[in-house]
């Protein structure tokens, strides 16, 4: 799993990183990043959560294929 | 204003204060960003760093006290506890405490839950409806009010739009908006009302206390569309469920449906009216947004860093943590001033001057910051866009009235009288209609 943040639609509320401070985190411009390229088994559920709790929509995320 | 004694100055209480609490917060800041107010106690934070790491931290701050903070403050003493006997002390007692069921006092892991819920209501589907509502419930309350050249805006255009576009959001039925109308805006009788207004409510009372008469109205909404589903928002909402798949009790989506409504309403208003007072002052600006209307977008958030509507919020420090250099002792109550962390000079240049091309105004924290980031930020950042942009296109000019606040420089006006909220109790302006509009 990977995921990815719309920089047009961050505001920078960083609930995510509040959330999964593993996963993102906000750059000295005060948006989010993803720190990792691939979301660790244990942290999905979390980034998940992110994705929902998102106020600006901004994160998505992509599943892998088989 | 230059502060000669910080400390003679109580926050929470002193109605200079209300009207302007900048000079208060600098002077706060020039001494420390994390500086202890001597009244009730509260460490106030007024950096934007410091404010940054309080709100990235909720291991380490509770948000049960969040909207009250020392009032009443927590039942009983913290100091001296130790963090196991303070999170002890919490659940036992964060029951009582005021707003309790409300999503901005929970803490992880009930907060994640209830808030995962409201996320599920406002989805981007729904916000792009609703900004298209926006926009036409704009044009019709423009469309009564142009032709007066003059109104109340607080009153006349942004508390209805504010409530009316949370009903739209959540798909209150058209039938039952006058009611939602009279009973959350507070105008009751003077012969308007119909019988019909009072439909499903058999104790008209009870409907005239708002949190009571929205509990009332989405329990019946919910439990109604959970029987018989049908094509509409409100069956979404009934059917919307926890993560994980649980099915909410019909409670916990009344609460946070009221919660929608108590935490968009007064906020958004306040930041409409600041924007529109702004705009009714400088008649340069205005043709400049008339000309570039993409320059809205960081108009609203210079609004919010110059006017915070929310001044800030409290933490509870559940055990002893440093902030900014600064100890904070477990059990301490701390304020974070958005509106202080806003003007913070080391973050923002300049920074009691509205500045349209700020580089970095989106920055602000005027909804907060980490997992309580204010959910509704999209739905207030539409209204004020589409508020400002209408108002803009469809005047020649916006002038604040002086009859009402007083001639250019020596101009009166009042802002709502509490600690939390930033705000103008009214704002009287004037127009002339453009052509054709």
């Amino acid at each position: 799993m990977r995921v990815q943040i719309d920089d047009g639609r961050c505001k920078g509320h960083g609930t995510c990183c509040g959330l999964c401070p593993q996963i993102f985190e906000l750059t000295s411009d005060g948006y989010a990043r993803v720190l990792v390229s691939e979301i660790p088994p244990e942290a999905q559920e979390l980034v998940q959560t992110a994705v929902e709790q998102c106020p600006e929509g901004a994160i998505s995320i992509e599943e892998d294929g088989f | 204003m230059k502060i000669a004694d910080i400390d003679a100055i109580n926050f929470f209480t002193d109605r200079d204060v209300v009207a302007d609490p900048f000079p208060y917060f600098a002077a706060l800041r020039e001494q420390c960003p994390v500086r202890r107010e001597p009244h009730h106690n509260v460490m106030m934070v007024t950096g934007y760093e410091e404010a940054l790491a309080v709100y990235s931290a909720p291991e380490s701050f509770s948000s049960c006290t969040s909207v009250t903070g020392p009032f009443p403050g927590f039942p009983v003493p913290l100091e001296g506890k130790s963090p196991a006997e303070i999170d002890a002390l919490i659940a036992e007692h964060r029951h009582k405490l005021p707003m309790n069921d409300q999503l901005p006092t929970l803490d992880p892991p009930s907060h994640t839950a209830s808030r995962a819920l409201l996320m599920r209501l406002i989805t981007p589907k729904r916000l792009a409806e609703n900004e298209a509502f926006i926009y036409r419930l704009t044009d019709r309350t423009l469309d009564a009010l142009l032709p007066r050249g003059s109104c109340e805006y607080n009153g006349e255009f942004a508390a209805p739009l504010a409530m009316l576009v949370v009903a739209d959001l959540l798909g209150v039925p058209d039938e039952d908006r006058d009611t939602f109308r009279d009973v959350l805006l507070r105008k009751h009788g003077h012969g308007e009302q119909k019988a019909t207004d009072m439909v499903g409510s058999a104790d008209t009372k009870m409907s005239l206390n708002p949190l009571e008469f929205l509990y009332q109205r989405f329990s019946e909404y919910i439990t109604e569309r959970r029987a018989n589903p049908r094509e509409d928002v409100l069956t979404s909402l009934a059917n919307a469920k926890f993560p994980g798949g649980a099915t909410p009790e019909v409670i916990d989506v009344v609460r946070v449906a009221a919660n929608l409504f108590a935490a968009g309403q007064e906020t958004t208003v306040r930041l409409l009216s600041a924007g529109v007072k702004i705009l009714a002052e400088d008649q340069a600006l205005q043709e400049r947004l008339r000309a570039s209307p993409d320059l809205l977008g960081n108009f609203v958030e210079e609004t919010l860093r110059l006017e915070s509507p929310v001044k800030g919020d409290f933490r509870l420090a559940r055990c002893p943590v440093q902030i900014g250099g600064v100890d904070i002792p477990a059990g301490t109550t701390v304020m974070v001033l958005n509106g202080a962390a806003n003007r913070d000079p080391r973050m923002f240049k300049d920074p009691d001057n509205f500045d349209l091309e700020r580089a970095n105004a989106r920055q602000q924290m005027a909804f907060g910051r980490g997992i309580h980031s204010c959910p509704g930020a999209p739905l207030a950042r539409a209204e004020a866009r589409i508020g400002f942009r209408r108002l803009l296109e469809r005047t020649r000019n916006i002038r604040i009235s002086d009859r009402h606040h007083g001639p250019a420089g020596a101009r009166r006006y009042e802002y709502v009288p509490t600690f939390i909220l930033r705000g103008l109790t009214q704002l009287h302006i004037e127009f002339d209609p453009a052509e054709g509009t």
